[in-house]
């Protein structure tokens, strides 16, 4: 009775001790018809009751008996085995293996589970709203730091506001008289701007243009027929026309001698294309020009 | 609950609607960001700027 109490006492006691001369382990300190801790509270189909995988009497079972305490028979081989726990008997066979893997019910005094049913979600839907709603805001938050890191960063390589200041001109275009140049600084280089007279645009528009060395018509070198707007920069080696001069009336480069006519066409001598057209706009309110 | 279920059912239940509606948003929200950023700016700097004090310096033309 002693070493029963000891056994009780225990919590991972090897339920086969010994095996039997059949090979079947004996297996005399399990109590087959323990159950589980009351109220563990997870539904999952076994209540509280008798365990269904109690095996039939027929084939033996645990009894109490006064003398030498718990008895475990077994008849399954056809032959009875009649042991009393705690006897420490000699293995029948040589063979004696000590197996702790077991299927006993833990101890009562092993850490319960929970009760997490308070933490549970109340209901199902506002559940998962929330839930969607939050990762939603997340990946809009993540949208736009995105968004706003690539945006700032192209705008890194964007020209400062003190080089686009410096980068455009305004000409008050009443200040140039019909028939007038004005030459002004944009960019580091002259820009010629020409009041052309009407016989001046007849005469660009009514030349043939397919036949020069850089065609192109006078429509597309200008936004308005009287005003000329281009570089002051020969083509040929970057030396600065002057103005009503040359075999054309137009602009005449007196390094080399090239010929530019009343649009800035190349006529004549060694430039290659026509003076550069930079970009330009009107203001009509303030009856301006824009250069840049 | 019916709030967390029509957002659910007219926003979430597909995927490129959610995706969609996550962008769309995202746009709304830096724009609103940037003015609103922009207004209380302006408000807690009111008089310091070049365009409240413009007018003490240029007459309008």
């Amino acid at each position: 009775m002693a070493a029963i109490q000891l056994a009780k006492k225990a919590v991972t006691l090897p339920p086969t001790v010994r095996t039997l001369a059949s090979g079947v382990p004996s297996a005399s300190l399990i109590n087959l018809s323990v159950r589980e801790p009351a109220g563990h509270g997870h539904g999952h189909g076994h209540g509280v009751g008798p365990r269904s995988d109690v095996p039939p009497k027929w084939v033996g079972g645990v009894s109490a008996n006064s003398s030498v305490g718990l008895v475990s028979r077994n008849v399954v081989n056809g032959m009875e085995a009649v042991l009393a726990a705690g006897i420490s008997l000699p293995p029948s066979t040589g063979i004696f293996q000590k197996r702790l893997i077991h299927s006993s019910v833990p101890a009562k005094d092993a850490p319960q589970v929970p009760d997490f049913s308070h933490y549970e979600a109340k209901s199902e839907s506002t559940n998962r709203g929330v839930a969607y709603f939050m990762i939603g805001s997340l990946g809009l938050l993540s949208a736009t730091v995105a968004k706003s890191t690539v945006t700032e960063f192209l705008a890194t390589m964007a020209a400062s506001a003190d080089v686009l200041a410096m980068a455009k001109v305004e000409i008050e275009l009443a200040s140039i008289p019909e028939g007038k140049n004005a030459i002004i600084k944009w960019r580091g280089k002259p820009v010629f701007i020409r009041h052309r007279t009407q016989d001046e645009v007849q005469d660009a528009r009514s030349t043939n243009w397919k036949s020069l060395r850089d065609p192109q018509s006078d429509e597309d070198r200008t936004k308005k027929p009287e005003w000329l707007v281009m570089l002051g920069v020969c083509t040929h080696l970057g030396c600065v026309p002057i103005g009503e001069a040359g075999d054309y009336g137009g602009w005449f480069c007196p390094c080399h001698g090239s010929h530019y006519d009343i649009s800035g066409r190349i006529r004549k001598g060694p430039a290659p294309s026509n003076l550069e057209v930079p970009q330009y706009d009107f203001d009509e309110a303030n009856g301006l020009l824009v250069i840049g | 609950m019916s709030l967390a279920n029509a957002f659910y059912n007219t926003l979430v239940k597909r995927n490129s609607v959610y995706v969609t509606s996550i962008f769309a948003g995202a746009f709304g929200f830096g724009v609103g960001f940037d003015v609103g950023i922009t207004s209380f700016y302006d408000s807690w700097n009111k008089g310091k700027q070049w365009k409240d004090i413009r007018g003490k310096y240029l007459e309008e033309s």
